[in-house]
């Protein structure tokens, strides 16, 4: 069964570029460049998975999300960026994307990056990894930040280093299942976090 | 300079109304205006022509007029005071000369000319006062009508060269950064839109030529630094040693990090040889890199998932890893190590401590 896509981004070429290479894996059932148009599109067609662009011409897309989430539930968010300032990333995260991923991801594993969002699972690439560890680095001690168990930072680093799940499984010989469990996990904390504490992180990191 | 508005009172009026229409504008009794104009009448009739002065200006009347008329009263006031007259003109010319001054040039615009007329008239005022030293209150009044003098025609007239300071230093700024935008974009962007049209019809190194413009607008954009420059931190120097890589190969390598700090030669070194193999020996199109920067040291993964080899059978004599990796790193105070399974991929671990200073 394939999956019930929308994607939001204002770049047609890469709209159309995403939507052939992606092919028969999802069914793209609708498109918007803005954020005034995606919000009521995603709401009307309640797809399983948005994918989204971090930058939207009026606006960001953790606009969109807050816009929509607390209505449609159901709806899964994916950010698909060449944004890469730390600070967009996590923001987006936070706000409720399940994953992100950069524009320069193969067709290939963009649709099992939507499988897996769709699914419940979250999408961390090596970048978001590093960015996420970064983040929890950076929190000094007492800070009202759920910290990382130590598992769940190995986990993230083996992310970075360009680990597929089923590698990070069989290094740490646990189950594929158990690795998915702990980046949900990592996604949770994050986004449970309050805008101040990664605010003060962003601050630190001369972001904002 | 605008002049405050004032009009005659049309039903406050004993004679023109002009009493009225001052005790209006100023909010007090039209008794109290008269009563001052009455006894400015009596010293030397300074009242009165004040009062023609003012009916002049709230008539609608040239304002020069007006002025000529208040100096005049001024002038009468001041010698029935007992001023001398040539005190009186002096005064009366530096009033006139400001009042000129003011009118024509001494605005905060800075359009405003500046009316050499009223510094004149200002200036020989000046003269005429400290020459008619021998009179009793001259040498009181004279300094302070001459600074007060300057203090109004000069305080403008600076301030408004140091408004224009500030739009030019603003207008330079702007037009200084234009100018280093359009230098950067076109170093990077156009060059590389010129080189992608001229290798149309090479995929890979179109490719790669957009990759690597993608990196240093990403660096220029997020990172702060300036393009090309790989010497300020880790992160920066093994980007631009990836880049490098992904140009001579035609490989694609995802760089992730955690953290940063001061560029340490040994290991980006390192790291841009363990790219290079794995670039030339492993037949993948993507390698995966990851710095992590803790307190104490530095470590760089180069992950690939290549063809892999047996690294007991790698003979003693194959300088890459021997030599370049393992060596430069040991040299430093670091580690290296290779694990690598034929058919998997390879991954190269790099670690070196952090100097303490």
């Amino acid at each position: 069964m394939s999956r019930r896509v929308v994607l939001v981004d204002d770049h047609g070429l890469f709209l159309a570029g995403v939507k052939s290479e992606l092919g028969d894996a999802v069914e793209v059932v609708g498109e918007a460049g803005t954020v005034a148009a995606a919000i009521p599109l995603i709401k009307e067609l309640e797809p399983e998975v948005v994918l989204l662009d971090v930058h939207l011409p009026d606006g960001s897309g953790e606009a969109i999300i807050d816009a929509v989430a607390p209505e449609r539930p159901d709806v899964r968010f994916l950010a698909l960026s060449v944004s890469d300032a730390a600070e967009d990333v996590i923001a987006i995260i936070r706000a409720g994307a399940r994953g992100y991923v950069t524009k320069t991801i193969s067709g290939e594993e963009l649709a099992a990056a939507i499988e897996r969002v769709a699914s419940g699972d979250a999408v961390f690439s090596p970048r978001l990894a590093g960015f996420v560890l970064d983040a929890y680095r950076s929190e000094q001690a007492g800070s009202e930040l759920d910290e990382l168990t130590p598992r769940e930072r190995e986990v993230l680093q083996l992310i970075a280093r360009g680990y597929l799940y089923k590698e990070i499984a069989a290094r740490l010989d646990i189950s594929v299942k158990t690795v998915e469990s702990h980046v949900s996990s990592v996604l949770r904390k994050l986004q449970l976090s309050t805008r101040h504490e990664l605010t003060r992180w962003a601050t630190q990191h001369r972001l904002v | 300079m605008p002049l405050p508005a004032f009009a005659a009172s049309t039903s406050d009026r004993a004679l023109a109304g002009v009493c009225g229409g001052i005790a209006r504008e100023l909010g007090v009794d039209v008794t109290l205006v008269r009563l001052v104009f009455a006894l400015l009448a009596l010293a030397g009739g300074a009242g009165i022509v004040l009062y023609l002065a003012l009916w002049l200006y709230a008539d609608g009347r040239p304002v020069w007029l007006a002025g000529l008329g208040v100096v005049i009263a001024g002038s009468l006031l001041l010698h029935a005071i007992g001023l001398s007259d040539r005190a009186v003109a002096g005064i009366a010319l530096v009033s006139a000369g400001l009042a000129v001054a003011w009118r024509r040039g001494g605005g905060l615009r800075p359009e405003a000319p500046l009316s050499y007329a009223g510094y004149a008239l200002v200036g020989i005022g000046a003269v005429i006062l400290l020459a008619a030293g021998g009179d009793a209150p001259a040498p009181l009044l004279a300094p302070g009508a001459v600074a007060g003098g300057l203090l109004l025609i000069a305080g403008p007239w600076l301030w408004r060269l140091a408004v224009e300071r500030d739009a030019e230093r603003a207008a330079r700024i702007r037009s200084e950064e234009r100018s280093d935008v359009a230098a950067r974009v076109h170093d990077s962007v156009l060059q590389t839109l010129a080189l992608i049209q001229r290798h149309s019809d090479e995929p890979r190194r179109v490719a790669s030529l957009a990759r690597r413009q993608e990196r240093e607008i990403r660096g220029w954009l997020y990172a702060d630094r300036p393009l090309g420059d790989d010497g300020s931190s880790v992160v920066a120097a093994l980007s631009s040693a990836a880049a490098d890589v992904e140009d001579v190969f035609g490989v694609r390598i995802e760089l992730a990090s955690s953290g940063d700090a001061e560029a340490d030669g040994a290991i980006v070194l390192a790291a841009r040889e363990a790219m290079t193999n794995a670039a030339k020996f492993a037949s993948v199109e993507e390698i995966d890199v990851y710095a992590e920067v803790t307190e104490n040291e530095i470590a760089v993964f180069v992950r690939d998932r290549g063809v892999g080899f047996d690294p007991a059978a790698v003979p003693e004599d194959r300088h890459g890893i021997a030599e370049s990796i393992r060596g430069r790193l040991e040299r430093a105070g670091g580690s290296a190590s290779v694990v690598s399974t034929p058919g998997e991929g390879t991954e190269v671990e790099l670690r070196i401590p952090r100097s303490t200073s």
